[in-house]
């Protein structure tokens, strides 16, 4: 009988003219988001490598200098661009791309997509996200608004019941006919955007299909619960225009209201500070101290009379290392700290922030599905943060390595300038690479997403069974 | 057999039937006359199970229609007023489907043979049914009552909008399925169709039974009367 019913949904859908037009709108818009976004992100992953590449020839072939003048030089550090983030750019436009990375500083990531672009980027790319987020669930609700009502107003759902077809398995069919209606329009993409994965020599193959996988499941989950809202809210509307009303409002709240009043929130809960506060702070607590109350001139006498006896000597000529390169290191070292508090707190700040969204997610499942397609797609806050870290590891791990040489190789007498190294030198600092983080990562990361979707699977399934038998089969 | 016993039915504080009682046999054809309103097709609706009874009970074959509800409905089949069906689906595909839900499966030839015998054109049997007329639309629902072969048959105002010719097309296949021993609960307006058509005539008013009597009993002229009398009883009631 459940086929039967499924049967029939699926065909009549089909053969609706005001569906057909609709899907084929969707479906060349999906098309178009998945083409030009893998475009996009091909150029933009080249642009990045090139990029990358020429900087570290920058870094290589900066000449014979001194190793502290060449931790001055820098390097860049940039972030790739995730193979997945065709499907999904998250925070990408707003979280930067590069970050300079030199002695005594940690640099922020800059230049965002945002930063060059019009304020139209506000309104959000054409993506794949965008459309399996907020329009394939409003081509649902306009699929599904009258599958009850429509019945009820017409008649046909009085023969139904007349011919003996319980009104739970007749809710069964109108939700898996919706849905494989549904699927009808998104498993063609889904293969489309696989076969653009373009997936020849790259060592994390698996990884991007699992997550690839993942993103598909999710989605597939997403589509599912709002069919099975809309057809609940359908039936137990008392006609079609109270059903359309009702699936529209919950849509507008659900994609557009809330996501804005969640974030609102978050930021009324925790609130940033401006970055030229987070400046002062850093600069304040490396110039008195961490606890405010010991001073850089302090920390380096402390230093300077630990170093002397370390060696038993009594004035910093007598050492047999360069003295300014282990007071270099130890201010990279303090400085470090002071970062690392303050980066941390920031973070933490974010990390809070964005824990209200992925709460939120129990309430909406919109959120929900965005948090974790970001996630899975390697464009939202926690990989940006991730890159971050790497990028100031390798900093601190090459400026260590200048420190290093200057303690141990510049000996004492030997003027500034007429110390120096070359590209042997450089080239024992490999290029800067990035690995985005294993699924494994994002889901430990992501797991309220997750929760958030079943709940709401949950509910639903508990809702339409125990609320079935309460179906009205004529208006009420 | 179709069995109404002190059957009663409430919306909130308006009582729509009032201790109903009624018997149809199989081979007999009950026509339901009355006024809007007149809870002709409340009855119909409490016979499908549509709604529940505020009192009494209503019986298909026996089995009491409330408490066993999937079991009556294998020996009933049912004919609204306005049978739109599903406009996107073909007059052979809607047979096949309502016929399927009622765990009858016929194939193509068998589905297509019920529909012409129910008087569809066979070039209209694979036309959507989203371009059929009312009287098309109402032959595809015998089509599909008789494809489950109930021995029970609830009308409710079937010809209601159909032409003449269609309304006495409908009235040739009630009798052979009465013939057949069908038990059939008409609701109507058409007193001429009652006349003709039923074994056995109920004036209702006000949601109760006020008459109830032989079709055989009473020429249409005295049917006609006794109808007009009991409305404007009605009216001034």
């Amino acid at each position: 009988m459940l086929k039967l019913i499924i049967k029939k949904e699926f065909l009549s859908s089909l053969r609706d003219v005001r569906l057909q037009v609709s899907a084929i709108i969707l479906l060349s818009l999906m098309v178009t988001a998945v083409l030009v976004g893998k475009e996009g992100q091909k150029q933009i992953q080249k642009e990045r490598e090139a990029a990358q590449s020429a900087m570290y020839d920058q870094w290589l072939n900066q000449g014979n200098k001194h190793p502290h003048s060449a931790a001055h030089y820098g390097q860049f550090a940039f972030k790739p661009k995730p193979v997945l983030s065709f499907l999904d750019v998250g925070l990408d436009n707003y979280t930067g791309v590069s970050v300079f990375l030199e002695a005594h500083k940690q640099n922020e990531v800059l230049f965002s997509g945002a930063q060059d672009s019009n304020g139209m980027t506000r309104f959000g790319e054409l993506t794949g996200a965008l459309i399996f987020q907020i329009l394939l669930p409003l081509l649902i609700v306009f699929l599904t608004f009258n599958a009850f009502t429509k019945e009820r107003e017409e008649g046909t759902l009085k023969l139904t019941h007349a011919q003996g077809l319980p009104i739970r398995t007749l809710l069964m069919g109108k939700i898996w006919g919706a849905y494989l209606m549904v699927l009808l329009l998104f498993i063609p993409i889904i293969l489309l955007a696989y076969l653009l994965l373009d997936q020849r020599s790259s060592s994390l193959d698996t990884e991007v299909t699992i997550k690839f996988l993942g993103l598909t499941a999710i989605y597939a989950l997403y589509f599912l619960l709002f069919v099975m809202l809309s057809v609940l809210v359908s039936a137990f509307s008392k006609n079609s225009g109270l059903s359309l009303l009702t699936l529209l409002g919950t849509w507008i709240i659900a994609c557009i209201i809330l996501p804005k009043a969640t974030t609102n929130l978050a930021d009324k809960l925790y609130p940033t500070p401006s970055q030229f506060e987070f400046r002062q702070v850093i600069k304040e607590k490396v110039k008195n101290g961490i606890d405010g109350h010991n001073p850089s001139d302090v920390r380096f006498a402390t230093l300077k009379q630990e170093v002397l006896d370390q060696y038993g000597v009594s004035t910093i000529e007598e050492l047999p290392v360069n003295w300014s390169g282990i007071a270099m290191q130890a201010g990279e070292e303090y400085t470090d700290q002071v970062y690392d508090q303050e980066f941390s707190k920031i973070e933490q700040i974010f990390q809070q922030q964005n824990r209200i969204s992925e709460w939120a997610g129990f309430l909406n499942p919109y959120l929900a599905i965005r948090n974790l397609s970001m996630g899975l797609a390697g464009t939202d806050f926690n990989h940006h943060v991730l890159f971050a870290r790497e990028a100031e590891n390798y900093r601190r791990a090459f400026v260590k390595k200048m420190n290093k040489d200057m303690e141990l190789n510049h000996k004492p007498g030997v003027a500034y300038a007429d110390y120096g190294v070359g590209k042997e030198m450089w080239s024992q600092i490999e290029p800067f690479q990035y690995r985005l983080p294993g699924t494994a990562n994002i889901l430990a990361n992501q797991w309220r997403g997750i929760a958030a979707l079943v709940f709401w699977l949950l509910s639903l399934i508990t809702i339409s069974a125990k609320l079935s038998a309460k179906i009205q089969i004529i208006e009420p | 057999m179709l069995e109404a016993v002190g059957l009663s039915k409430s919306f909130d504080k308006h009582e729509a039937l009032k201790n109903l009682n009624l018997k149809v046999e199989p081979g007999e054809i009950f026509c339901l006359l009355g006024a809007n309103g007149a809870g002709k097709t409340t009855t119909i609706n409490l016979f499908m199970d549509f709604i529940q009874p505020t009192s009494g009970v209503v019986k298909i074959n026996g089995l009491d229609v409330t408490q066993q509800a999937k079991a009556t409905k294998k020996h009933v089949a049912y004919i609204p007023e306005n049978l739109n069906l599903y406009g996107n689906l073909t007059g052979l595909e809607n047979l096949q489907f309502f016929a399927g839900l009622g765990g009858i499966s016929p194939d193509k030839a068998t589905a297509g043979q019920l529909l012409m015998e129910a008087g569809l054109q066979k070039e209209a049997i694979t036309r959507r049914v989203s371009k059929y007329s009312k009287g098309m639309r109402q032959k595809v629902g015998i089509a599909i009552a008789k494809a489950k072969n109930a021995e029970n048959l609830l009308l409710d105002e079937p010809t209601s909008g159909l032409d003449p010719e269609a309304s006495n097309d409908f009235a040739g296949l009630l009798s052979n399925m009465r013939q057949h021993g069908v038990a059939i609960l008409m609701a109507t307006h058409d007193l001429f169709r009652a006349k003709e058509s039923g074994t056995h005539i109920g004036i209702m008013k006000s949601g109760e039974l006020v008459h109830s009597l032989k079709s055989a009993d009473i020429s249409l002229n005295e049917l006609e009367k006794l109808y007009l009398e009991t409305m404007k009883s009605t009216v001034y009631a």
